[in-house]
């Protein structure tokens, strides 16, 4: 699974492992093809909220909270990557 | 004025403090049969809180739910059964002092988990999750009189209400601009399981309360070992009633609600 993420992936799912403090679970391990929410990672609302905090400060665009493709964007490592490789300023 | 209570019968009692990890060891230091450890121990681990909520749980929620779920088991309570209230001089400094900081640099930047986890009862709402317990709670700050204030508070329900109340009362380290107003050093949490003298399990301490009003009042100082390792934590008011709890012989003590309010609490025989 580990190989198949890009650099850019994995230092997604570095970021997103400190920032929800995601026990037990190595960044190298997330599967870029999971669903983040729900089942694969079990992540909440909340974390979608926290999620989209820590990517607005590292990558320097704001992610929306209103944006209709938000279940696409945020439905795993993969789609997240590819948005923010598409916004990213920093 | 002197008000007095009826009899609360004091049947778990629960405690956690970087030095003094757990009652057994605290009491056998404040009886001086033991020394404190030489090193602080690690922050207890939440261990009722499904993943999702352990992961976000915050020192505060760490230390009060350790000695809450202590304090039932000690009591031989069901913690979904028991109405609790909650008592925190500060709640937690250091999100208040991060929320303050962000809100004047980038207020459009707030942590949603840390504004979750900033309010005052947030430690009594994880609680109630963690135990599916569906009981009413309350949260209370009375700052210097606030652990006095939590205990009178669920004397008073467990007497109007005649059913065993959960007590917790809980501070730890404060952080930043606000800890040079309000210090408060390490972590520390009480818990006591109060029931009504009629119904309470054999064991327990019966404890007399009487409220003292409009007169000066002073607290009972503590003066057991136990009380230089937590003398710079905001909860150290606590002190002389487990002092009092730890000992075998009746004692009468004074905690202040007020600077005109005390209360005096006879702890009756072990």
């Amino acid at each position: 699974m580990s190989a198949s993420q890009s650099p850019a992936e994995h230092e997604l799912a570095e970021l997103i492992v400190s920032a929800l403090n995601l026990e037990g679970v190595a960044a190298a391990d997330i599967d870029p093809e999971a669903p983040l929410f729900k089942t694969g990672l079990g992540l909440d609302s909340i974390d979608a909220l926290e999620l989209a905090l820590e990517i607005s400060k590292r990558y320097g665009f704001q992610l929306r909270s209103d944006d209709e493709n938000n279940i696409r964007i945020f439905s795993s490592l993969r789609s997240l990557a590819a948005h923010i490789a598409q916004h990213r300023v920093t | 004025m002197n008000t007095q209570l009826p009899t609360v019968v004091a049947e778990g009692v629960a405690f956690w403090a970087s030095r003094l990890p757990g009652w057994d060891v605290a009491r056998a230091v404040i009886r001086g049969e033991q020394a404190a450890p030489e090193n602080a121990a690690a922050r207890p681990a939440p261990a009722l809180l499904g993943p999702t909520e352990r992961r976000r749980a915050p020192d505060t929620v760490a230390i009060a739910l350790e000695v809450a779920a202590r304090a039932c088991a000690a009591a031989g309570r069901s913690p979904s059964e028991l109405p609790a209230v909650f008592a925190s001089t500060h709640g937690d400094l250091a999100i208040s002092d991060y929320m303050c900081a962000t809100l004047v640099a980038t207020p459009a930047l707030i942590s949603p988990i840390k504004f979750h986890n900033s309010v005052h009862n947030a430690a009594a709402g994880y609680w109630s999750i963690g135990t599916a317990c569906h009981a009413p709670y309350t949260a209370i700050s009375a700052f210097h009189h606030t652990f006095g204030a939590g205990l009178l508070e669920a004397a008073v329900q467990m007497a109007c209400e005649q059913q065993p109340v959960l007590y917790v009362a809980f501070d730890v380290e404060a952080k930043g601009a606000l800890a040079t107003m309000a210090p408060s050093r390490g972590l520390l949490g009480v818990a006591l399981v109060l029931a009504p003298a009629a119904s309470a399990r054999p064991g327990g301490r019966h404890l007399t309360l009487r409220i003292d009003a409009d007169e000066p009042c002073e607290a009972t100082p503590s003066r057991s070992a136990a009380a230089s390792l937590v003398a710079d934590n905001a909860l150290a008011p606590c002190l002389p009633l487990l002092e009092a709890l730890a000992a075998d012989e009746p004692t009468t003590l004074q905690l202040t609600l007020g600077e005109r309010t005390a209360l005096n609490i006879q702890v009756g025989r072990a």
